[in-house]
C-alpha cells in the first residue's frame, strides 16, 4: 500500500487477553504509548479518544469493530494538528493472533487517499510504540523515553 | 544506494540493549539460532568477504557479500537465497541492518531489503512475513535472554 497504508507485526510472549488489555486500558498505555491514553467504553459504535498528557484530544474517531481479544477496527482523526486533521478520517486495524508462545499482533493503518502525512506520521510512531508495548509485557518494564510525551509534539 | 534500488521491506524495532549487543545478535550464530529459524552465519565481516546462513541441517539457505561493516552501527550485505532454484535465478537483494543509539539503553534496529530490480511480489511474501518473527526474536533474546518459540513458517510454494 504505497502512500496511503502502513502495516506492522511483531509476536509478544503473552496471552491474546493480556495484550487486549494492554492495548486498550489506560494503566497500560500510559506506560509504553508517550503517556496517552483512550477514553472509549469498547463497544462497536462508541466514540473513542485517544488523550494526550497535556489533556488535549489527541485523536478521536470511532470503535468500527470491536471482538475482544482478537480484532479490533477504529475511524481515527488526529485531532491537535489542523494540516493532519484536515486530511480527515483514516482507520486503523489490531488484529491478534496465538502463534507458538507469542500472540502475533499485527497493526493496519490505513487512509483512503496517497501521500498522506498523517500516515507517514503514524509509520514513524507505530514500530516505537509497540516495541515498547512488547518490552512491558515481556519484561514488566517499557521503553525508556515512551512513557511521556515528547517535547516537539 | 544505487539509482535504481526500490526499498522493498522496511522493518523497524527498538530494543532494550546496547548496539554492540545487537551486532553481535546479527553477526554471531550462538545468537542467530535462537531467534533466525535455527539457523547459523558466517563470515568474517569485512567488507568484501562472503557470508552465508545456513539451515540447520548444514545447507546453505543465503548466500552474498559483505558490502558495508560498521560495527556496531551498520552492516550490508548482499543477499542470494541459495536452496530454491527459482529464487537462485533472481536478481541479488540487498540487506541492511543499522544500528542507532537512541534514547539511554535504547537502540533502534532498521532492517532494510532492498531490491536492484523489481521482483514478483508474490516473492516478496516470505521476507515480509519472516522479519517480524526473526526480528521480534532477536528483541526478546536480547530483553529477557529466552528466545520465542513461534512455528516456523513453511517456505513458498513452487510452482
Amino acid at each position: 500500500m504505497p502512500g496511503n497504508g502502513f502495516v506492522y507485526a511483531t509476536y509478544i510472549r503473552t496471552t491474546a487477553e493480556k495484550l487486549w488489555d494492554a492495548l486498550t486500558q489506560p494503566e497500560f498505555t500510559r506506560a509504553y504509548w508517550y503517556g496517552a491514553w483512550h477514553e472509549c467504553n469498547w463497544e462497536a459504535g462508541s466514540p473513542w479518544r485517544l488523550m494526550i498528557p497535556d489533556g488535549r484530544i489527541g485523536d478521536s474517531g470511532e470503535v468500527l469493530e470491536c471482538d475482544r481479544p482478537h480484532r479490533l477496527v477504529l475511524s481515527w482523526r488526529n485531532e491537535f494538528k489542523p494540516e493532519l486533521k484536515a486530511e480527515g478520517y483514516s482507520r486503523a486495524t489490531f488484529e491478534l493472533e496465538p502463534a507458538g508462545d507469542t500472540v502475533k499482533l499485527t497493526v493496519t493503518h490505513e487512509m483512503d487517499r496517497t501521500d498522506s502525512t498523517f500516515i507517514e506520521g503514524v509509520s514513524n510512531g507505530w514500530p516505537s510504540i509497540l516495541s515498547s508495548l512488547k518490552s512491558l509485557l515481556e519484561t514488566g518494564k517499557a521503553l525508556e523515553g515512551t512513557s511521556r510525551w515528547p517535547a516537539e509534539a | 544506494m544505487a539509482d535504481l534500488t526500490i526499498e522493498d521491506t522496511v522493518y523497524v524495532t527498538y530494543i532494550a540493549t546496547t548496539p554492540e549487543k545487537v551486532w553481535a545478535a546479527l553477526t554471531s550464530s550462538e545468537f542467530t539460532r535462537q531467534y533466525f529459524f535455527g539457523r547459523s552465519v558466517e563470515s568474517d565481516w569485512k567488507k568484501g568477504s562472503p557470508w552465508t546462513l545456513q539451515m540447520p541441517d548444514g545447507r546453505i539457505d543465503v548466500k552474498g557479500e559483505v558490502r558495508e561493516s560498521d560495527p556496531p552501527r551498520k552492516l550490508v550485505v548482499s543477499w542470494t537465497v541459495d536452496w530454491n532454484e527459482e529464487l537462485r535465478k533472481l536478481p541479488e537483494a540487498v540487506v541492511s541492518y543499522e544500528i542507532e543509539p537512541i534514547a539511554e539503553g535504547v537502540v533502534r534496529l532498521t532492517m532494510t531489503e532492498a531490491h536492484p530490480t523489481p521482483i514478483p511480489a508474490s516473492l516478496l511474501e516470505g521476507g515480509r512475513r519472516g522479519w517480524p518473527m526473526i526480528l521480534s526474536g532477536l528483541k526478546s533474546l536480547l530483553e529477557t535472554g529466552k528466545p520465542l518459540a513461534i512455528p516456523v513458517p513453511q517456505p513458498p510454494k513452487q510452482d
